[in-house]
């Protein structure tokens, strides 16, 4: 391991540093340099010979100069005193007559990240600015950016400013491009570099001029730029056109959202925009690079979430190869996935049938997965297919299949018959927690058409005592209920065994409460147990909250090539939301203190957390009853008070949750199924004055993190924020509990 | 903008590692850098390992060459054993940044040929130059290989004349960003290599289900001062344009003509001209440059065919039965033919009895590798195998993957042909006439598979 003995490894490089001899000899000091820098690179901590390096930098060769700059940089906060000892060499260096030594020294100069360096890099970079050498004008430009930086919160220079705004009509065209970059930097508190008209079209007539960098970078700068008129903004378009037929695919998609925001009152002109980058996207999804083929399909999803026929005729181009990547099979099957129309349906279920047999067991699931969303439009073609793959008897397809059979019974009931002619017998391939909790579920609220029902229950609920999953036992238990209210005679004793076991026997506190509430259920009678189990379900319609219908073009231009579309616009809420928050930690204040308070209550003494609404000012009203669709209307017609991410390990026990937002006289008004991904919840109260609180939960497995979204009618903030507080404490000791 | 690059090997090891911005690996502010400085070095190594341990040491297959660890986005490139990893914080273009990721590689490439762990050890010292000089603060600078040759000193003790001086000034304030001023050559050439890869995905009754031809027109010019090049082929578009006169012309070239899906070119040739008369003309970088790349998808010559037969006898033997046929001209000679049919997991042996070339079972690639070295136009060869399977209980179906191809055959699948290239320099005097000009076709297979 390179990151032991380094004392050793020091003295040596020193010694040998020290060495007239090498010295003498250029060609070893050189190498010995060459050493230092490689286990610099390797991790190890080298600064012990930071003196000797800045010996080492008083040469002629630039090579040996450049190792060391780099050094240098590398090391310079650590020992700041002595790396002001090189500073003087640097200076000279900026005054050196041949331009390449002159830009690297102030390069390296401007890196030095250490305190106190400023008074020093300020002259030569204000000489740079004016070098007649467009190379260290570069690297000038960029100082400044550098030096403003190092400066921290510090004001303004106005002078500098007006003098990089000025370098905007250089010659050079990386100047230019630099120094919009760096007033973006240093202008960064006002709202970065300013765009106006003149600006705008220097750079529009000086983009051809540009490399691919510049390019791309200019086309992001210009979104900032308002045209006055219509007729300014259709020769903005006009003169960008040739862009959109870039070699570059950056630029492609750089000129691409430059047009679909410009244009964002012209529908027409977006739809236009974008059957003109149809080729250069498609020749990029099937271009060899693969990476820039996975981002390119990334933004043809995003693309085909708004018009959902737009590569329809180009679907075999997203047919999967044998030796692609994973990643890259996986985007393609989600692109299959929506752009099936009338026309390709039957041959696009036919590949991805093909893909159902992968080797790779995660590919055959999200092949899978993909039928289950085409079932929701095309059910019988797909239902077919499904119950086809289940005769493979494969255990990675089985509890897939049945996965994706209990969504589609819940949004398509048309297809419930033949999904329950197909299951029995698939019980003996699932052996995961999923697939299990699916066909329990599945037999519980289907068990009356499905004849062999009853047995199948029955051999889980032998087998209960082994059985490693809670999430399991507590489907069983409901879905046992709920079949022998349809089928009595068959159940009746195996419920008792099954409630005998989860009151007497069972670890698991969870399942035990289950049994409990069921038992004491059964007790008041068998109308009541109807009249809880078989309410009526929630409403499909608030699926319409999930995935809203139609999403326009504009609602996501802004966000077009960014990192949004690759990683998923929920989580990349969530990771800029976190960076938000650690970069506004203290404003936050509660947070702290009820982490650490609601972590300490256990479960059993959950009327302490009743008590918690009583210390603040906010007393929310037991009892509210609020119809979903009342409950879906307010939710649109609202903005988002408060968002926050907590942390959440592993799934939801919907019950607990819900049962523990209960006792603070928080409604759950409608919730995911477990397991769900992502799994949403949407929460209400309503406080003494008449203030309603709306929330959504968004929980992404793999982020565990649990997103909470809170929209308020009326605008109260001190209210909001103990009902966040309330809400936080609960949902953290949840968390707490089951980790 | 790019906060770090590393370069790792395939154990994870770091041989490159350049950071250019504080932010990456760490949420300092400037306060703790300056006050401890110990966890300033200790969070950038952070980033470093978090990488490795995530992706590089992942047991399941990568999920997305974009990898957000700790808010930071890691953007990586494989190129053999080696791994290239970008880093930001920012929400940056991942187009960009992987494009970025692939200029790099091919400067590299440049510099010291292929990518790998012994040449990047060997050459770490030229790859901190270039990094300095393609970075700068994480931005982008210069990054054409021609231009920067001028700044990278390999052998840096020479100190630099008074004109090279110059020429560096020259050579970043002209209007001309790939090319020096002052080239001479006294033999003037150019190679011009029509280089395409063929794609094909068959199903195993024969219906092509899509194919497409990505080529790349590569020029490798040793010309004098600043010749104006004007570069024609049989594009469809031109010939319709040029063919109006007389029917007959129309028909003859209708057929030799191509329709290009899309083309991108260097940044040297003129856009504007092309849109509106579609010529190409441009002043060429010095040395080997890529003056374009297209696709086409229609018309596509597809050199082989294969013709598969798989026939299972019982439960533990297989039959198959491959053929390929070579579909071009007679006088043409295709070379590097190999063919690769994949066998089950449980093989327990193989008989292999083939015509022509060799072939033999590579247990280790669960294939049977055929091979082939040269093989003439319209001619047909077959293999057949018997293979052997061990009783499994294994219940999985196998999966069948598809039988893959590659070859190199000395034409250009998708039709494409040069029809001139002429070269202009009015300043110095030679003409066109004195240039020598090479014209070569390679055409390489791409990914070309067919189901069975």
């Amino acid at each position: 391991m390179p990151y032991l003995g380094s004392e050793d490894v020091v003295k040596e490089l020193k010694k040998a540093l020290c060495n007239p001899h090498i010295q003498a000899d250029r060609l070893r000091y050189r190498n010995v340099i060459q050493r230092v820098i490689r286990h610099m690179t390797q991790g190890l901590d080298v600064s012990g010979v930071f003196m000797e390096m800045v010996k080492a930098s008083a040469t002629v060769d630039i090579v040996q100069k450049k190792l060391v700059y780099l050094y240098m940089c590398t090391y310079a906060p650590l020992k700041p005193d002595l790396a002001l000892l090189a500073i003087n060499t640097l200076c000279k260096d900026c005054s050196d007559p041949n331009p390449m030594v002159r830009g690297l020294a102030l390069r390296s100069m401007c890196s030095l990240r250490m305190p106190g360096v400023q008074e020093y890099i300020q002259q030569p970079i204000l000489n740079g600015l004016r070098d007649k050498a467009s190379y260290v004008r570069r690297v000038a430009v960029l100082g400044c950016a550098k030096m403003h930086n190092l400066h921290g919160d510090s004001e303004v220079d106005g002078a500098l400013v007006n003098e990089l705004y000025s370098l905007l009509r250089d010659q050079d065209p990386i100047v230019v491009v630099n120094c919009l970059r760096s007033l973006e930097e240093i202008l960064k508190q006002e709202g970065g570099v300013v765009i106006n008209k003149p600006i705008a079209h220097h750079l529009l007539n000086r983009m051809s001029k540009l490399d691919q960098w510049g390019q791309a970078e200019v086309l992001n700068f210009l979104l900032r730029y308002q045209p006055r008129s219509e007729e300014e903004l259709f020769d903005i378009l006009n003169l960008l056109d040739s862009f959109l037929k870039s070699s570059s695919p950056g630029v492609v998609m750089g000129a691409t959202k430059l047009f679909l925001v410009l244009a964002k009152k012209f529908p027409h002109v977006q739809t236009d925009v974008l059957v003109r980058v149809k080729g250069p996207l498609l020749a990029a999804c099937s271009s060899e690079s693969r990476e820039l083929c996975f981002a390119a399909l990334c933004h043809v999803r995003q693309i085909l979430h708004s018009l959902p026929g737009h590569f329809s005729s180009h679907y075999k181009k997203f047919f999967c190869s044998y030796s692609e990547p994973h990643y890259i099979k996986l985007q393609k099957v989600e692109v299959l996935c929506e752009l099936v129309n009338d026309e390709n349906v039957q041959q696009v279920l036919e590949e991805l049938r093909g893909y159902c047999t992968d080797v790779s067991a995660d590919f055959s699931q999200a092949a899978i997965f993909a039928i289950g969303g085409i079932a929701r439009t095309y059910t019988d073609q797909c239902v077919q297919i499904l119950t086809e793959l289940l005769g493979l008897r494969q255990e990675h397809i089985t509890t897939v299949v049945v996965q994706t059979f209990r969504d589609l019974v819940w949004l398509c009931p048309q297809c419930t018959e033949a999904v329950c002619q197909a299951l029995p017998g698939c019980e003996e391939n699932i052996q995961d927690s999923e697939g299990k909790q699916a066909l329990i579920w599945l037999l519980g609220v289907h068990g009356e058409r499905i004849p062999n029902a009853p047995y199948v229950l029955e051999d889980f609920v032998e087998n209960v005592k082994s059985e490693t999953f809670p999430a399991v036992k507590m489907e069983l238990l409901t879905a046992l209920l709920r079949l022998f209210l349809s089928r009595p005679a068959e159940c009746q004793d195996m419920l008792g065994r099954l409630l005998y076991y989860c009151i007497e026997e069972e670890k698991d506190m969870a399942v035990r409460d289950r049994g409990l509430f069921y038992y004491r259920l059964l007790l008041v009678g068998i109308d009541e147990v109807k009249r809880v189990l078989c309410s009526p379900k929630s409403d499909p319609s608030l699926g319409l909250l999930e995935d809203p219908a139609e999403r326009p073009v504009n609602s996501w231009a802004s966000d077009f090539n960014t990192l949004v579309p690759v990683y998923g616009r929920a989580r990349w809420a969530t990771i800029s939301k976190c960076q938000g928050a650690k970069h506004h930690g203290p404003e936050l204040p509660n947070t702290a203190s009820f982490a650490t308070s609601g972590s300490l209550i256990p479960e059993e003494n959950k009327e302490t957390i009743q008590e918690l609404p009583d210390s603040g000012a906010l007393m929310l009203v037991p009892n509210l009853q609020l119809t979903a669709e009342y409950f879906e209307k307010t939710w649109l017609s609202l903005k988002v008070a408060h968002q926050q991410v907590l942390p959440w390990q592993g799934a939801v026990h919907a019950d607990t949750l819900q049962m523990a937002l209960q006792v603070v006289n928080i409604q759950t008004i409608a919730m995911s199924r477990a397991g769900a991904r992502p799994w949403k919840a949407y929460l209400s109260a309503q406080d003494d004055s008449g203030c309603l609180f709306l929330t959504e939960l968004l929980l992404e497995p793999e982020n565990s993190e649990i997103q909470i979204s809170v929209k308020q009618n009326e605008a109260r903030t001190e209210t909001l924020n103990s009902f966040i507080s309330v809400l936080e404490t609960v949902i953290r000791t949840i968390g707490d509990i089951k980790s | 903008m790019i906060g770090g690059l590393f370069i790792y090997n395939h154990k994870g090891e770091v041989l490159i590692s350049r950071v250019y911005r504080d932010d990456i690996g760490s949420q300092i502010s400037d306060s703790a850098l300056f006050s401890s400085s110990r966890p300033f070095l200790e969070e950038r190594r952070n980033a470093v390992d978090a990488f490795r341990v995530n992706v590089i040491h992942a047991r399941q297959q990568v999920r997305s060459p974009v990898t957000n660890i700790a808010r930071t986005s890691f953007f990586h490139v494989k190129r053999s054993n080696i791994w290239l990893a970008a880093v930001t914080k920012q929400n940056v273009n991942a187009a960009m940044v992987f494009e970025f990721l692939y200029k790099m590689c091919d400067v590299m490439a440049a510099y010291f040929g292929k990518i790998s762990e012994e040449n990047i050890k060997n050459n770490f010292v030229l790859i901190y130059e270039l990094l300095d000089e393609i970075l700068d603060f994480g931005y982008p600078q210069n990054s054409e290989t021609g231009a920067l040759k001028t700044f990278i000193t390999q052998q840096g003790i020479k100190s630099q004349t008074k004109e090279e001086q110059s020429q560096i000034t020259s050579q970043v304030t002209g209007q001309i960003g790939w090319r020096r001023e002052g080239i001479k050559y006294r033999r003037n050439e150019l190679f011009l290599d029509v280089l395409e890869s063929v794609n094909l995905l068959m199903s195993p009754q024969g219906q092509v289900l899509s194919a497409h031809v990505s080529g790349r027109v590569v020029m490798k010019s040793y010309l004098s001062g600043m010749p104006e090049c004007k570069f024609g082929m049989n594009d469809k578009i031109v010939i319709e344009k040029q063919g109006k006169g007389t029917a007959d012309e129309t028909s003859k070239s209708g057929k030799q003509s191509i329709a290009i899906d899309d083309c991108t070119f260097h940044q040297c040739v003129r856009l504007s001209k092309f849109d509106s008369e579609r010529s190409i003309s441009f002043i060429p970088p010095d040395g080997e440059f890529e003056l374009m790349r297209y696709r086409t998808t229609k018309d596509i010559i597809l050199p082989f065919r294969v013709i598969p037969l798989v026939r299972e006898v019982g439960r533990t033997k297989l039959e198959v039965k491959v053929v390929i046929k070579s579909n071009f001209k007679p006088s043409l000679l295709a070379q590097k033919i190999e063919v690769r049919i994949p066998t089950p997991l449980n093989t327990s042996g193989v008989q292999v009895i083939c015509m022509k070339g060799k072939a033999k079972y590579k247990a280790s690639e669960n294939a049977i590798v055929w091979k082939i070295k040269r093989m003439a136009g319209m001619k047909e060869s077959q293999i057949s195998a018997e293979i052997e399977l061990l009783p499994t209980n294994d219940k999985k179906k196998w999966a069948r993957p598809p039988i893959s191809m590659n070859f190199e055959v000395p034409f250009a699948p998708s039709g494409l042909k040069v029809r001139y290239l002429k070269v202009f320099e009015p300043k110095l005097n030679y003409s066109d006439h004195d240039v020598i000009k090479w014209v070569r076709y390679i055409g390489r297979s791409g990914i070309y598979e067919t189901r069975c």
